[in-house]
């Protein structure tokens, strides 16, 4: 934290913030899936709920990134009145882990396309985990359970990790992140 | 009222406690009277309207009946197959109901116990005390309070951005295709100036002197009183007392 401005700490609560609310509109979509689908339906679009760790970690490029902000948008939904409550939190930090550890693997020094798929996919793997204790996943079969989590890992690295990062880049065109690790990224190599 | 006094810190971690408490139990007579008991202790003491209970309440009644009937459908296979119940002229094998009735009793009932929070907690106060009971950053704290302000600007952001897409001929969306459409030519511009004015805001907050130093003072004082600790007590109260008529049914059952 300490080698933080504080610039990039209020610009990644703007970030939860925003996704917070998107979070919160996807979670009655999630809800039809499910009513559809079974508990599978929330897997399919899983990967939003990954996606502003991702997009946080790739601007900012900092430890840290990816786990403050799935903490802080879990934190603004329940600011909101989401009806999880105050347990979310608990989630955004388990997702928020399994995206940052993917980042650390690589000493927060690449943030290639794989890598940010990867950190989809680790979210998508701690979230499960997670799920399985919390939701009773243990109830269903484990044909089922695996299937779910399956498409979970791939909607983590398709929704998370891919329309993450074409969100970042757009925004690093606008130039609005000029002073933050991507934007400047973005100029050396339009620069030349 | 008495719920709305209490540390909300010590509040929001009770209630953790017990949605994680419940997360061990897979039968359906626990977390019914569990429930009921939370609901009972949410407009005792919480003074909350019911009618915005409901509405809140409704989604969850939809999501645990499809929580009820795919983990019927898709249950392990139950280790006793005899032993089955007859219902609306289908035949369930009784394990795989009781359990899907459990997790969905469950999810209504992790569903009542954040409504209790959400209804008789007051946002900024909850951060507040984070940052003074749980030793939240002032950093981080400070930036989500600013963050949760830009709230109610994001509406006014949507407006003009559909205002300023209008006037370069942009046509009003009519289906929901369209729609789409638009929401996805927002998503930018709209991230763009929140990232602005989160700028903005983190330079004006550090010129008034904000260093998010961690021993710093505070005009609105939280603490942990004696009397706080009287809803984790009711609370645990209710839940034993669940648990133990549960057992006597002879329907406990811990971890499937």
């Amino acid at each position: 934290m300490a080698n933080w401005r504080f610039k990039e700490i209020v610009v990644m609560a703007a970030l939860a913030v925003v996704f917070g609310v998107v979070y919160l509109a996807f979670l009655p979509l999630g809800g039809v899936l499910v009513g559809f689908f079974g508990p599978i339906g929330y897997d399919l679009i899983f990967g939003i709920w990954f996606i502003v760790s991702i997009i946080a970690a790739y601007i900012i490029q900092k430890p840290g990134a990816a786990f403050l902000s799935e903490t802080i948008a879990a934190m603004v939904e329940v600011l909101i009145g989401n009806a999880i409550g105050p347990m979310l939190i608990v989630t955004g930090m388990v997702q928020g882990l399994g995206a940052e550890a993917a980042f650390a693997a690589t000493r927060w020094k690449n943030y290639s396309v794989w890598v940010l798929m990867a950190a989809g996919v680790g979210s998508a793997v701690t979230s499960f985990i997670y799920g399985y204790f919390m939701s009773g996943y243990a109830a269903l079969a484990p044909g089922y359970v695996t299937a779910m989590f399956i498409v979970r890992m791939i909607s983590g690295a398709l929704i998370a990790g891919l329309l993450g990062k074409a969100l970042s880049d757009g925004l690093a065109k606008t130039g609005v992140l000029s002073s933050f690790a991507l934007g400047k990224e973005y100029r050396k190599k339009h620069a030349a | 009222m008495f719920l709305q006094r209490l540390n909300p810190s010590l509040k929001a971690l009770t209630i953790m406690l017990f949605v994680v408490l419940l997360a061990m139990i897979f039968d359906p007579i626990t977390p019914l009277l569990f429930l009921i008991w939370t609901v009972s202790i949410t407009f005792l003491f919480g003074k909350v309207a019911w009618k915005k209970y409901t509405l809140y309440f409704i989604p969850f009644l939809i999501f645990a009946f499809g929580m009820l009937w795919t983990t019927i459908i898709f249950a392990d296979t139950p280790t006793n197959k005899d032993d089955s119940i007859t219902l609306f002229g289908m035949t369930y094998p009784r394990e795989s109901l009781l359990t899907a009735l459990a997790l969905s009793l469950r999810v209504l009932n992790v569903a009542a116990l954040s409504l209790l929070f959400i209804f008789t907690t007051n946002i900024v106060h909850f951060i507040l005390s984070l940052m003074q009971q749980l030793r939240l950053p002032p950093k981080i704290a400070y930036a989500v309070l600013a963050g949760y302000r830009f709230l109610p600007m994001m509406r006014d952001e949507i407006k003009i951005i559909h205002d300023a897409h209008r006037v370069r001929g942009v046509n009003q969306a009519k289906t929901i295709k369209e729609k789409w459409e638009n929401y996805k030519r927002y998503s930018i511009p709209l991230l763009a100036s929140s990232i602005r004015k989160a700028e903005r805001t983190a330079m004006a907050m550090e010129s008034k002197g904000f260093t998010g130093e961690k021993n710093r003072t505070f005009y609105r004082q939280f603490s942990i009183k004696k009397t706080d600790w009287i809803f984790p007590l009711i609370m645990l109260l209710g839940f034993s007392a669940a648990v133990i008529v549960s057992l006597e049914m002879g329907y406990l059952k811990l971890f499937s």
